[in-house]
């Protein structure tokens, strides 16, 4: 019961307070640089602490009791919140750890001296520092190579881009040339229109009889092409000429389990199974499956519910024809059901009639009167006169269409080049090459692709439709390390969650590759990506000489 | 933890996480849709007759028996009170002859109750009054009606049946046309009425057999039915209690800490359930269920334990204040309003209470624990902090969080890992690609301090490639329905069994499994985690097991569904200690029933990032906590959604003050790991957890009196203010032992906060309070608004009170064990003041043989003391680095430490409102005075 003799100011026993290690005298846990702060005043051995804010007694420090507010008086203690300890760990880095690392039982530095003996810790910072300086001496014949690399990288870049600015100043020209012959063909083709249309109106100034009803439906099919290249238009978000998957996915009217999100599969229904339609296919295919959808979704069509068998069969057969018909026919007087009946059996006719007609004639510009009346199957027989205007005037539009054409498709591509101008290839263009190349990484579950400058994406590996992690975004890496670090944002909607996006870490390496891709955040990807173009060996050697001068 | 009701919510839309609307409460019961429920509480308005036959009473030592009957249906029942040592009654009755045996509860309590003496002090004709040797308790028991008034000092505190509520459905046969009946409809009270018409008309009737609910015998809810093979097997009873003003307890609840009344609502429903967002303010069943209620007022407080562990409801009636009530009571004279009283109703079983009779609060929170124990002395490092998260995705994962935690140097003990590590959720094994070396990635936790806590839970995949399946199925391990099948839910593997835990056999196998020998994949410092164990089946009826599936010893579900949860920690619990027998298991769980504290802590569940979630997260813990379950947490931050950096920080800060500190989230929130946050969260966090790890000795030394004395950790005012009515009701405030006073901030963009300071007495005097952070002096009882900055926890040490703490900042925890205390003085007004500290090696049962430093420091006079209690066998190198002194008039100038006689001098520095004495540096085992000289 009565313990008596460790009544103990013994603790300071335990601190060595004076450190031997380097050739300077200085408190433990002090750096060389630091050492000079630590003498005690002449005359009455005092201490002021380093931030000034008290004077103690020169032996209080080390003493294990935190007496500065800024932990200057305990570097070898843990005694300080804010206190730190400097390790030597001679023949490794020197290191500074927070004094709570001090005495834990834990070895932190290589050199053991941030525990006392007893714990026992191996010094190893020899082992480490060589190992250390081996891999220093790898990084900076790997920066030294991969420097090399990368100046290829620049030459190319820069050559690509005195291509597209060449090719940009080509294509404007060809504009120019273009425009002229555009306008040429124009009146030729309204010449020859204005022949035609006289043509036409004399013929049916013959075909009085011909049904008003039957005339009104003429137009449908025009009506549905323009409608159906508007959308197409709108669906086609990246402006490739192409309607693709993942650009119906975003249209929640096209969710027809009505589960919350439009997968791969419903937008592939509209697509005729296809991964992508172009605008004649979107028309013919797309447009006719999108649309009752759309008018269901505006309120405009209601499904047909205990419908008279006339309506249902259309409804299945034809898709597209029945909302419009319907729609107009609603407002009349029932009789009018009757009287369209007979229409009913010439469907297939019909359908087949109107593909022979695309076919036959340039879509994308429709000029209604000229159209042979579509409605009834068989086009009028025009004689022969008028019949040649009419060629003549499709020959006229023909060449008209054609210029047109030409026209946007160059514009087109002067976009393109401008819009790959505006991506940022890096202060030497030597990111550039890599537009255009993609580089697959593949873990247990999925197949990641990166595509730099245009996109990431995942699919899984036992099959299964790609799924877009991100479009091209911009550089994010932080203040000097700009170029480390790409986002690439507004993927495919998670269900219940954001749009997936993904962050490339980049460092060097003599080959382009993805090396690692994580998902830290639901829908948020990670990929660790290499490549030549982020080496910089001027950068590497100051750092290292940096890193050197800090050590001193 | 989890989201459970995933499939149907992926039906029900994407709502969910851009806008947390809560559960709905259509997926589970109201009392109107319980048949039991609407039957036992009819009774509330025509009353029961029930009777002591007349020559039928018996009094023994200890206890008194008498046959009871049903005047009504002539059903005869015995009853049983016993006294209990620590001022406690047991009131228990069941049939006489029942049908078949009715379920007893076994396990909850941690020993059979010591009986004490009793002798009749009175007996007439309709009464009969006893007490006990010390003629401290008495009981009155009234022959008809039936009733028993209980007294302590002779003062009526509690009383059992005082509004003839008892109602006690006896076992009997099927009505032969009931058989094929139709069953009660979903809708229940729409149709009852009209239901009830119909089976009158053609039940036949036998007196006192019928029972007249539609439900009784069969009852459907949404597409689930229940078969109900036993019938109306309904008990309830009232308790009413005459010195009350407020009743509390019966957690689990997201509810104020006073109960509300129930009149015009739901009771408070009692029904182990995994309910997916829950609300706040609400009456509806959560994951535990403790069936203690408290009754206080200024002069006493009693308690009930209700001992029941099927279906219970509580209807609570408090006194009216209302204008109506009061001008009725004027009218009529009657001075006193009507005694606040709770009426427990449960589907089967028997009535079995314990009454306890204070007088204190202390005194009911200890009585109560005597019964059912308290959570044994945890290893230190469980009470750090604990970092987790659904889910830490690899081994990687789990090392660049560790490290980040050392980067930003912000303490931590504990990474959790949620169901995602298995393989397939098949429990005992590891996902291998994810976590190809568990044990490596464990010795690298181990080897910087750390622990890992893994989640196991109770569900089995029927998977005919998993061992655990295998040996479940081929020895019959598994609830049966009530064909004898093994009964397959719906859980996170996907098909499931469940282990029938209430066989013992089962236990064993199932503890068998922990072994090191078995579970080789991590090593004995791997603790575990039990969730889902309500149990949580999604396509089972309200997400739980259906009650008609049948248990070991033929027990059917509903006899024993609030225990299920508890008999499986029982098994986890025997399996960690058989795998290291000298380390203390440390668990956490879900699910919980009363008894459950002696082998896990609890978290509440999945709550919401959302303020008013925080603000719940202490008025749940403070019942949880006298109900027994001190070791009480929340999900720090919320477990749904979002929190902005404000919300997280305020957390944090809560949560330092809570014995459970772990921060958790949902798989489909946003990572939110300190540095993740602004700079200034992420400081503002750090220097919260830094607070936490400071008191540490304190906590510590909570948990081992908890233990050793049965008093609760965390408590709410009236504990220790039972005279002041001001603070009865206050749960935004709480006390860590007596030693501490917690008021967190807990709502959005404040700049101050109010603060309660109780009074000790009616002339509105308080103890002294220091503000921990600045020593300075709160000295008046009463309301006080305090200016808070983001980094503020306003927390205040009561004067009279000493405090260890540890003031050197390490990793984790279980690197401070060397480290040195610093005691924390604070003067009452006769400048006096004392508090314990206990030691040990953190970790093993070595202090049940007396390793261990417990002792008492005492400040009086100018000079601060010691006396060890027991022997300081304990060998620790810790020592005291410095003592702070606040509520001094005067600052000394110097202390002398003397040692057996050996004088040394120490300086005193001056810091705020308080002194310092420099570096005793002083052993912990050594007795010393230090004297302060002026």
């Amino acid at each position: 019961m009565i313990q008596v003799q460790t009544f103990l100011l013994v603790l300071l026993a335990l601190i060595v307070n004076q450190c031997l290690a380097g050739d300077v005298p200085r408190p433990r846990g002090v750096s060389l640089a630091m050492a000079p702060l630590y003498q005690p005043r002449g005359g009455d051995n005092s201490w002021t602490c380093l931030d000034g804010s008290r004077t103690i007694k020169f032996t209080h420090i080390n003493d294990d009791y935190c007496d500065c507010a800024d932990g200057s008086d305990e570097p070898g203690t843990s005694a300080c919140a804010k206190g730190q300890f400097y390790c030597i760990n001679k023949g490794h880095q020197p290191m500074i750890i927070p004094s709570s690392r001090v005495q834990d039982g834990i070895c932190d530095c290589c050199d053991g001296s941030d525990e006392l003996d007893a714990r026992g810790c191996p010094n190893t910072c020899s082992v480490l520092g060589a190992a250390a300086a081996a891999q220093r001496r790898q990084d900076a014949e790997l920066h030294k190579r991969g420097t090399e690399k990368r100046k290829e990288m620049i030459a190319q870049g820069n050559k690509l881009k005195l291509e597209r600015e060449a090719r940009r100043a080509d294509l404007e020209k060809r504009i120019l040339e273009q425009e002229q012959l555009k306008s040429e063909k124009e009146q030729l083709k309204l010449n020859a229109e204005a022949l035609e249309s006289e043509a036409i109106d004399t013929f049916k100034e013959q075909q009085r009889e011909l049904d008003a009803e039957t005339a009104h439906a003429e137009e449908e099919p025009q009506q549905m092409r323009q409608e159906a290249s508007l959308s197409f238009v709108r669906y086609d978000a990246n402006k490739d000429g192409f309607v693709e998957v993942t650009e119906l996915m975003v249209d929640m009217n096209l969710d027809r389990d009505r589960n919350g999100v439009v997968t791969v599969e419903e937008a592939k229904y509209f697509l005729d199974e296809r991964d992508r339609v172009d605008l004649d296919a979107f028309v013919t295919l797309t447009w006719p499956r999108i649309k009752p959808l759309k008018m269901l979704a505006e309120g405009l069509f209601q499904p047909p519910q205990a419908p008279e068998e006339d309506e249902h069969i259309e409804a299945t057969t034809e898709g597209v024809a029945i909302p419009t018909t319907e729609e107009q026919r609603e407002p009349q007087p029932s009789e009018e059901h009757a009287d369209h009946e007979p229409a009913i059996d010439s469907d297939e006719a019909d359908e087949e009639g109107d593909e022979d007609q695309y076919d036959d004639e340039e879509p994308d510009v429709g000029v209604g009167e000229a159209q042979p009346d579509a409605e009834n199957a068989s086009p009028p027989v025009y004689d022969p006169e008028t019949q040649r205007l009419i060629e003549q005037a499709n020959e006229a539009r023909n060449a008209f269409e054609e210029v047109d054409r030409t026209i946007r498709e160059i514009k087109q591509e002067v976009k393109e080049i401008d819009e790959q101008s505006g991506k940022d290839y890096g202060l030497h263009e030597e990111w550039a090459v890599l537009d255009g190349e993609c580089h697959a990484f593949e873990d247990r579950e999925y197949i990641y692709t990166l595509c730099p400058f245009d996109r990431a994406s995942q699919k899984p590996r036992n099959g299964g439709a790609e799924t877009t992690l991100g479009r091209w975004d911009q550089w994010i890496g932080e203040g000097n390390n700009k170029y480390s670090t790409q986002r690439y944002a507004n993927g495919a909607g998670c269900w219940n969650g954001p749009q997936r996006s993904a962050i490339i870490h980049i460092t060097c390496a003599l080959e382009s590759r993805v090396t690692a891709v994580s998902e830290p955040n639901r829908c948020e990807y990670y990929f660790e990506f290499e490549t030549p173009a982020a080496c910089d060996n001027e950068a590497f050697q100051q750092a290292q000489d940096e890193n050197l001068h800090d050590e001193l | 933890m989890h989201l459970t009701l995933g499939i149907i919510l992926a039906i029900i839309g994407s709502l969910m996480l851009t806008s947390v609307t809560g559960v709905d409460p259509n997926n589970f019961k109201t009392c109107e849709q319980s048949s039991f429920c609407r039957r036992s509480r009819k009774i509330q308005s025509s009353g029961s007759k029930y009777a002591i036959i007349p020559g039928t009473l018996n009094t023994y030592a200890d206890s008194l028996t008498a046959d009871l009957i049903n005047k009504e249906n002539h059903h005869q029942f015995t009853f049983k009170l016993e006294a209990l040592v620590g001022s406690t009654f047991r009131l228990q009755i069941d049939e006489k002859q029942p049908l078949h045996p009715r379920y007893r509860v076994e396990h909850a309590l941690k020993e059979e109750p010591k009986t004490a003496r009793i002798s009749v002090q009175k007996e007439t004709d309709g009464e009969i009054t006893i007490s006990t040797d010390d003629h401290k308790n008495k009981a009155v028991i009234h022959g008809d009606p039936f009733r028993i008034d209980f007294y302590e000092n002779d003062v009526l505190v509690v009383t059992a049946n005082a509004k003839n509520w008892l109602y006690f459905e006896h076992l009997r046969q099927k009505p032969a046309d009931a058989a094929d009946g139709h069953a009660d409809g979903e809708a229940g009270a729409g149709n009852a009425a009209a239901d009830d018409d119909q089976q009158q008309a053609e039940a036949p009737k036998s007196p006192g057999e019928a029972i007249d609910d539609p439900g009784a015998w069969e009852e459907n809810f949404k597409s689930h039915h229940d078969s109900k093979p036993n019938g109306p097997e309904a008990v309830a009873l009232d308790f009413s209690f005459p010195e009350a003003e407020v009743l509390f307890g019966i957690p689990e609840h997201a509810d104020n800490f006073v109960l509300r009344s129930t009149s015009g609502t739901d009771p408070y429903r009692l029904y182990n359930l995994d309910v997916f967002e829950y609300i706040v303010e609400s009456k509806m069943a959560l994951y535990g269920s403790v069936p203690v209620l408290y009754g206080h007022g200024p002069r006493r407080t009693a308690g009930v334990y209700w001992q029941n562990v099927a279906e219970t409801w509580v209807d609570i009636y408090t006194a009216e204040t209302n204008v109506v009530s009061s001008l009725v009571n004027f009218v009529s004279g009657s001075r006193k309003s009507p005694s606040p009283a709770a009426h427990f109703i449960s589907e089967s079983g028997i009535v079995d209470a314990f009454i306890v009779l204070g007088p204190k609060p202390i005194d009911v929170f200890k009585q109560y624990a005597a019964l059912t124990g308290t959570h044994p002395l945890p290893q230190l490092f469980s009470l750090g902090y604990h970092q987790s998260r659904w889910n830490y995705n690899d081994e990687r994962d789990v090392a660049s969080v560790s490290s980040k935690f050392d980067e930003y140097d912000i303490p931590m003990d504990t990474m959790w890992l949620d169901i995602e590590y298995t393989d397939g959720k098949r429990y005992f094994t590891w996902d291998k690609f994810k976590f190809p070396e568990p044990l490596t990635m464990v010795k690298n936790l181990t080897e910087l301090g750390r622990h890992l806590v893994v989640i196991i839970d109770p569900h089995v995949k029927r998977d005919t490639g998993y061992f655990f399946h295998n040996d479940c199925t081929e020895r019959g391990y598994y609830v049966k329905t009530r064909d004898g099948n093994d009964y397959e839910g719906w859980c996170w593997p996907g098909s499931s069994s469940y282990p029938d835990f209430f066989n013992p056999v089962v236990r064993d196998y199932y503890a068998g499994q922990y072994a090191l020998s078995k579970f080789n994949t991590v090593s004995e410092n791997t603790m575990i985690w039990n969730d889902m164990n309500e149990p949580s089946v999604f396509n089972g009826p309200e997400v739980t097991a259906p009650k008609d599936l049948v248990h070991y010893g033929n027990w059917e579900h509903r006899d024993v569904h609030n225990l299920y949860g508890h008999m499986h920690l029982m098994g986890t619990f025997d399996g960690l200690e058989k795998r290291d027998p000298n380390q203390r298991p440390f668990i956490l769980t879900r699910a919980h029933f009363a008894g459950s504290q002696r082998y896990a802590a609890i978290w509440t569940g999945d709550n919401t990032a959302e303020w008013s979630h925080l603000q719940h997260s202490i008025k749940m813990c403070l019942t949880e906590a006298v109900a027994g379950f001190s070791f009480c947490g929340a999900d720090v931050g919320g477990f749904f959604g979002n929190p902005d950096s404000e919300l997280l920080e305020r957390w944090y800060q809560t949560a330092t003050f809570l014995p459970f500190f772990r921060g958790h989230a949902h798989i489909d929130t946003k990572r939110r790991e300190p540095w993740l946050f602004p700079e200034r969260t992420r400081l503002v966090i750090r220097d919260a957890l830094l607070k936490r790890y400071s008191y540490l000795p304190l906590w510590y030394t909570s948990f081992y009196e908890l233990e050793l004395k049965n008093e609760p950790v965390i408590r709410p005012l009236l504990t220790h203010y039972p005279a002041d009515k001001e603070c009865f009701a206050i749960d935004n405030q709480l006390l860590v032992q007596d030693r501490l006073l917690v008021r967190p901030v807990m709502q959005q963009g404040v700049s101050k906060v109010d603060v309660y300071f109780p009074a000790i007495d009616d002339k509105k005097n308080g103890d002294y309070w220091y503000d921990v952070d600045t020593y300075q002096r709160q000295e008046r009882a009463g309301y006080e608004s305090v200016p808070v900055t983001e980094y503020k926890i306003p927390v205040w040490q009561r004067g009279g009170s000493i405090l260890p703490k540890k003031e050197r900042q390490r990793r984790a925890s279980t690197l401070m064990l060397h480290d040195p205390y610093t005691l924390i003085v604070c003067l009452d007004r006769q400048g006096k003041a004392e508090g314990t500290l206990y030691l040990d090696d953190e970790k093993s049962y070595d202090y049940r043989q007396g390793q261990y430093i417990y002792v008492n420091y005492e400040f009086a006079h100018n000079q601060l003391t010691n006396r060890f209690i027991g022997k300081p066998k304990y060998k620790s190198s810790s020592w005291i680095e410095r003592v702070v002194i606040a509520g001094l008039s005067t600052v000394p100038q110097s202390a002398t430490i003397t040692v057996n006689g050996v004088s040394q001098q120490l300086e005193v520095l001056q810091q705020d409102h308080a002194v310092i004495v420099r570096k005793p540096g002083i052993k912990m085992n050594v007795d010393f005075a230090i004297k302060l000289n002026y």
